[in-house]
């Protein structure tokens, strides 16, 4: 029997978990396992019986399936969606400037109302986002693929800003004190190694970052390159590489329009080398020794600190500063000591690291003993790789990782990640925490698969053969 | 750790299974050992050009009769080679049981003197074969062309013993010196059929015309000391840029590469399909046949279909209608043409589940257990993921016009099954230039002829050297010595 009282926390655990642990780490991590299941368990019956009233997709899955409610962790599992969900629309409907269709098929995927949107005239991808950002609560995140979609995933505003506000916590507090006034405001300027702009993946955060750690002060924000990439092209891109893939560059039809915008790319990585002197510039002389937040990749951070120490510059920023890395290596082989490299470089005391996919509220932060701790409004799952059937919560499990983030509100929060990952359910941290957690080696089941293969079929499968189109590679990082 | 099984190395009739090191099939998932390549590379190639001689010599009415000892040999049953093969391939490869076991029990019919007599008649040309061709020029000099064996390594695909068998059969019949570098998804089937010749032929010139060894592709190691033109004169490859790209590099004047890509195959089903049940029915049944052979597994398989029904309502609803059926006839096929598939493509349901959900562009009929499934399209356009269609995963797309479909046909498009014939006719000089290379009877895509051109090229004729001897006789052919003189005298 349920209270009304406990109902209150339920729901401000789900809708606001930030206000429920006071804007404390310690808090978030220190509830007990049994207490936090039970909590968890709620928020997640109650968050479902929403989606499927407002989520048409959730809806349909759950009628099909015949799922009314949920009652124990397991029974969600048959309602995940995996990334495929949020690239199902039809690639041509982008071709023929279909907009309007578009955001009929993302209506499908939001609790949001999106049947007052106005399309009309809308010329492109980057041109359809600003109309969403106007004209809804809707704040979209996109990522490219290997079948020439882009996966577009419903985020909004709110999730936005409560996501940065979440990044801040886990960044300047420390598991074990309860936060000071400072590291509850701290003040820091923004390294931001990569593009200023875009639309694409992680640099729609570009902007998230801006607002969440500088209130949107552009003298605080310091970006690797000036300019903006431009989805549109990326999405002609991609859609160069999955025609290449199938055979079919030759019968590719490029929007005039964007295939001059080519001639702009191309300059723009012309200019490069320069832009990456005035960074590099811009640090030495006017950041040095000050608190900063940077964020990037393993790759990212390690070129960028090559390049840092190549020009002279080592132990640059204050030690006290904030770095936020992790997201795999992506293919790339990074030396043994790229560690040191990147500490070299920025001088600072720790390195933090996160682990996560875009479909998550937040990352998951790794503790002192290198494990990613799961945050609490966020229920963990191992797979069968390949049945996606639920493994036993006990023992230690390998396999695919998936989750149910309660604190999802403007998509479904049920996905099934590419991720090979091991949970020890018995586990009580050495750190102190008492959240389950992922180890620290996570790999891509595409990055394990194809390792030492070399069947040779006469089927033409997925191959890029192309490697003119693999220009955009450098931005996917 | 040991492997599961051992492919042994084939060297020119002895047997070898020393020096033996571990291999991965697929993520580690099952090994297997073979002789260690890089000790025994040396001995693969022929030591010199010469030792061509004794196979030149060997006429071609012993060539029929090695083969069709080998062709009686081959009996599953009876054959223990092949029921090692068989067991190895039941890990290393997708295909079921059932369906690998079929695959061999179709090898004997290969091998029979009328089968041989066609291919080397229509692929080649007997008389080329076995003697100097006579022809005239139009300038008075007699020529005469014969077509040589060649030193050759080929790099056979895997998913099907037939491919390691026909590649045996086209090698002998054109004389050549074959080094086979065996498929890890079929490892031991080449092994099989030529430990069989060296039991009916030993000794034999044949026989001593044939290695067979594994090694990884790409191996520095082995490939740089074989892929030299000293050693050998052509590499026939199948397999996309991953396995090519290994072979391109020695790649130059002296050793070329016969070139078979991986290809796809697509179907176009016309009006007249839609005109009655029983037409759609037979038609469903056709094309769920060239769906769903070995899974759907090879190049030759249908994979999208077009169905020109319009893409008004009624179209649509025929198209729906055409899906149900062919997806009825699909679970219905017998095990030894297609079964659900044991290993089902993960990516490729994330998509179909993604699209069952999607239900203004997409219908999609079974798939739930992973069975197979047909996504029917309802718009003119296949689903993006096309190219990962496999394990009886089908897409129909409904059209309004040809156009449509040409603009799918590409470079890489192999087979296409049409419905009815009249269509193909229609079609076939206008397909080709788009790319497709083969147009077949719906319900024939994977019944694919072995003395026919494939690729749109003819394997067997490239495999040869085409040498020619001429006799010029002075009086009739104007010799530049004589334009010389006549130059002076003027």
């Amino acid at each position: 029997m349920t209270t009304k009282q406990s109902m209150v926390t339920v729901e401000q655990f789900m809708d606001d978990p930030i206000a429920y642990f006071g804007e404390s780490l310690t808090q978030m991590h220190s509830i007990p396992r049994d207490e936090l299941e039970e909590l968890q368990r709620q928020a997640m019956a109650i968050r479902f019986d929403q989606h499927r009233q407002s989520i048409e997709l959730v809806g349909k899955l759950a009628d099909r399936l015949g799922v009314t409610v949920l009652d124990e962790f397991n029974d969600v599992v048959p309602l995940f969606f995996s990334h495929t969900a949020f690239k199902s629309y039809p690639a041509a409907l982008v071709d023929n400037k279909r907009f309007d269709l578009m955001t009929k098929w993302l209506g499908k995927l939001t609790s949001h109302d999106l049947s007052k949107v106005d399309t009309n005239g809308c010329n492109g991808i980057d041109d359809w986002i600003d109309r969403l950002d106007e004209q809804t609560p809707l704040e979209v995140i996109t990522s490219s693929g290997t079948t020439g979609t882009l996966s577009i995933i419903p985020k909004d505003k709110h999730g936005a800003r409560e996501g940065m506000q979440l990044w801040k916590i886990c960044l300047f507090q420390t598991f074990g004190t309860e936060p000071t006034f400072e590291q509850l405001n701290p003040a820091v300027e923004v390294i931001w190694p990569n593009y200023a702009k875009g639309k694409l993946g992680h640099l729609r955060i570009a902007n998230m970052i801006k607002q969440g750690f500088t209130g949107n002060d552009e003298r605080k924000f310091h970006a690797l390159y000036p300019d903006a990439i431009d989805t549109d092209l990326m999405f002609l891109a991609s859609k160069m590489r999955a025609a290449a893939s199938r055979g079919e560059l030759d019968r590719l039809v490029i929007d005039p329009a964007l295939a001059a915008r080519k001639d702009e790319f191309i300059a723009m990585q012309a200019r490069q080398p320069e832009d990456l002197d005035n960074f590099f510039t811009t640090i030495a002389e006017k950041l040095r020794g000050k608190r900063v937040f940077m964020i990037g990749t393993y790759g990212l951070m390690y070129d960028v600190a090559k390049a840092g120490l190549e020009r002279g510059i080592s132990g640059v920023f204050a030690k006290d500063s904030a770095i936020l890395t992790g997201g795999g290596n992506k293919g790339a082989v990074l030396p043994d000591d790229y560690m040191d490299v990147i500490h070299e470089f920025l001088g600072v005391d720790r390195i933090q690291e996160g682990y996560g996919f875009s479909e998550q509220s937040a990352f998951h932060w790794a503790c002192s003993e290198g494990r990613y701790n799961v945050q609490p409004w966020v229920i963990p799952f191992v797979l069968d790789p390949d049945t996606s059937e639920p493994l036993p919560r006990t023992g230690r499990q390998t396999g695919r990782a998936a989750v149910y983030d309660v604190l999802l509100k403007a998509h479904w929060g049920g996905v099934i990640s590419g991720d090979e990952v091991t949970i020890d359910w018995d586990l009580h941290c050495p750190c102190g925490q008492t959240s389950v957690a992922f180890e620290h080696d996570i790999i891509r089941y595409s990055e394990k698969q194809g390792v030492d293969d070399d069947r040779i079929t006469c089927a033409a499968t997925h191959e890029v053969h192309n490697e003119a189109v693999n220009f955009m590679k450098a931005f996917e990082s | 750790m040991s492997g599961a099984y051992t492919v042994p190395l084939f060297l020119r009739g002895e047997v070898i299974t020393d020096d033996l090191v571990t291999f991965g099939t697929r993520s580690g998932a099952t090994q297997f050992q073979a002789p260690d390549m890089a000790r025994y590379v040396e001995q693969l190639p022929l030591p010199t050009p010469m030792a061509m001689a004794d196979l030149n010599d060997v006429g071609f009415d012993e060539i029929l009769d090695v083969l069709e000892a080998l062709g009686n040999a081959l009996t599953f049953d009876t054959n223990p080679h092949l029921q090692e093969a068989y067991e190895a391939a039941v890990l290393a490869n997708p295909l079921p049981p059932d369906m690998l076991k079929n695959s061999y029990q179709i090898l004997p019919p290969l091998f029979t003197r009328a089968n041989v007599l066609e291919l080397a008649e229509t692929q080649v040309g007997l008389d080329y074969l076995n003697g100097w061709v006579p022809h005239a020029l139009a300038d008075g000099r007699e020529l005469r062309v014969r077509a040589f064996g060649s030193r050759v390594v080929h790099i056979p695909a895997g998913n099907g013993g037939l491919v390691s068998a026909v590649t045996i059969l086209r090698s002998v019949i054109t004389r050549c010196d074959a080094i086979i570098k065996a498929p890890s998804n079929d490892p031991l089937t080449a092994v099989a059929i030529a430990r069989t010749l060296a039991d009916v032929a030993p000794n034999h010139p044949i026989t001593k015309h044939l290695a067979v060894a594994y090694w990884k592709g790409g191996d520095v190691a082995v490939e740089e000391r074989l892929y030299r033109p000293e050693h050998v004169e052509k590499i026939v490859a199948w397999g996309g840029l991953a396995s090519v790209k290994h072979v391109t590099r020695y790649i130059q004047p002296g050793l070329e590469m016969i070139a078979l890509d991986p290809k796809r195959s697509a179907t176009i089903i016309g009006r007249e399909a839609f005109g009655d049940d029983e037409t759609m029915r037979e038609v469903a049944r056709r094309a769920a046949v060239d769906i769903g052979v070995a899974n759907q597994e090879g190049c030759a398989n249908a994979r999208v279909i077009y169905a020109m029904t319009g893409t008004d309502p009624t179209g649509i609803a025929n198209a729906n209608k055409l899906g149900e059926l062919i997806y009825e006839e699909l679970v219905r096929l017998p095990a030894f043409i297609s079964t659900p598939p044991p290993q089902p493509n993960r990516e490729l349901y994330e998509h179909v589940e993604a699209s069952r959900m999607t239900e203004d562009f997409y219908q999609v009929i079974g798939g739930e257990q992973r069975e197979g499934a047909v996504i029917v399209s309802q718009f003119d356009s296949p689903v993006d993921y096309s190219a990962m269609l496999s394990g009886r995963v089908a897409n129909i797309v409904p059209v309004d016009g040809i156009d449509k479909v040409t603009e799918a046909v590409t470079a890489y498009t192999q087979t296409i099954g049409i419905y009815p014939e009249s269509l193909k006719h229609e079609l076939r000089d206008t397909l080709p230039l788009f790319g497709a290379q083969r147009l077949t009877s719906l319900g024939y895509a994977c019944s694919v002829p072995i003395a026919a051109p494939q690729d749109a090229i003819e394997p067997m004729r490239r495999m040869c050297k085409w040498i020619v001897e001429e006799t010029c006789d002075p009086d009739v052919v104007i010799p530049l010595w004589r334009l010389g003189e006549a130059a002076a005298q003027v």
